[in-house]
């Protein structure tokens, strides 16, 4: 019997979980266009997760991936503020490092 | 040699979330009666845990584990995601009988929109409520000055 595998469907739940709330925070307390910087993060860990041990690299993959995921609904949460389905901040956010460069980029939605 | 492992779990994870969010819309959209495909997911579900649990390799096991237990919290997504669609939150599908009902009801807050589709405000923007907030302040430190 494995338990480990289940354990990591577990992990993976929870992680999921953890990013409903992130992406809720981090919109409202940094705003949407900081998106590529929990895509970037996963990014990181995913590849990260190539040079450790086998437990280690799927813990590392399944929040990378979650991460990835968390960066494409950071818009998508912005409208969802924007509609009045969450509570929008109405202070103005803090602009990202690159701002400007990220403005011109489309923020990915799946 | 590279550890592919997590590369592997993020894989599973990501089109779990995928799935999760892609696929329950256009099941829910497409099923007159969510309770089968619900059902479905179910069984699917837990047949991937027993699978992962007697899985030979720890790739195996995880990526059922982990694809598993995102199905089993689609079933539930399906009746979040219908009352969604009761509320207007997802668009309403007016060739589904269910969705058609939804559309008809007396005070009906369903919509054929996807309202979702736009682009968000600018959050770098100082929106005019917190503009009033702000003027409204500097006016009271002055008074106390």
């Amino acid at each position: 019997m494995n338990i480990i595998g289940l354990g990591l469907g577990l992990f993976s739940f929870f992680i999921i979980g953890f990013g409903f709330v992130w992406v809720i925070r981090g919109e409202y307390y940094l705003g949407y266009l900081w998106w590529p910087y929990p895509l970037l993060l996963g990014i990181i860990l995913i590849i990260a997760s190539l040079f450790v041990s086998p437990i280690w690299s799927a813990l590392l993959g399944i929040t990378g991936a979650s991460c990835i995921w968390g960066a494409t609904e950071m818009k998508e949460q912005a409208v969802r503020a924007d509609l009045g389905w969450f509570r929008r901040n109405p202070r103005p956010k803090p602009a990202p490092p690159l701002v400007e460069v990220i403005k011109k980029i489309h923020a990915p939605h799946l | 040699m590279l550890q592919l492992t997590g590369l592997w779990m993020a894989v599973a994870t990501f089109l779990g979330i995928w799935w999760g969010h892609v696929g329950v819309r256009w099941l829910e959209a497409h099923s007159a009666d969510i309770r089968p495909p619900a059902l479905i997911l179910i069984v699917i579900g837990i047949a991937l845990q027993i699978v992962s649990l007697f899985a030979s390799n720890l790739t195996l096991s995880g990526v059922s584990s982990i694809v598993g237990i995102t199905l089993l919290w689609d079933a539930f997504e399906l009746y979040r995601q219908q009352k969604r669609v009761i509320k207007g939150h997802a668009p309403a599908n007016p060739n589904n009988p269910r969705h058609a009902a939804y559309l008809a009801a007396a005070n009906s807050h369903a919509t054929t929109e996807d309202l979702l589709d736009r682009e968000p405000s600018d959050p770098t923007a100082q929106t005019h409520s917190w503009q009033a907030a702000n003027i409204k302040n500097q006016k009271s430190r002055v008074r106390k000055i």
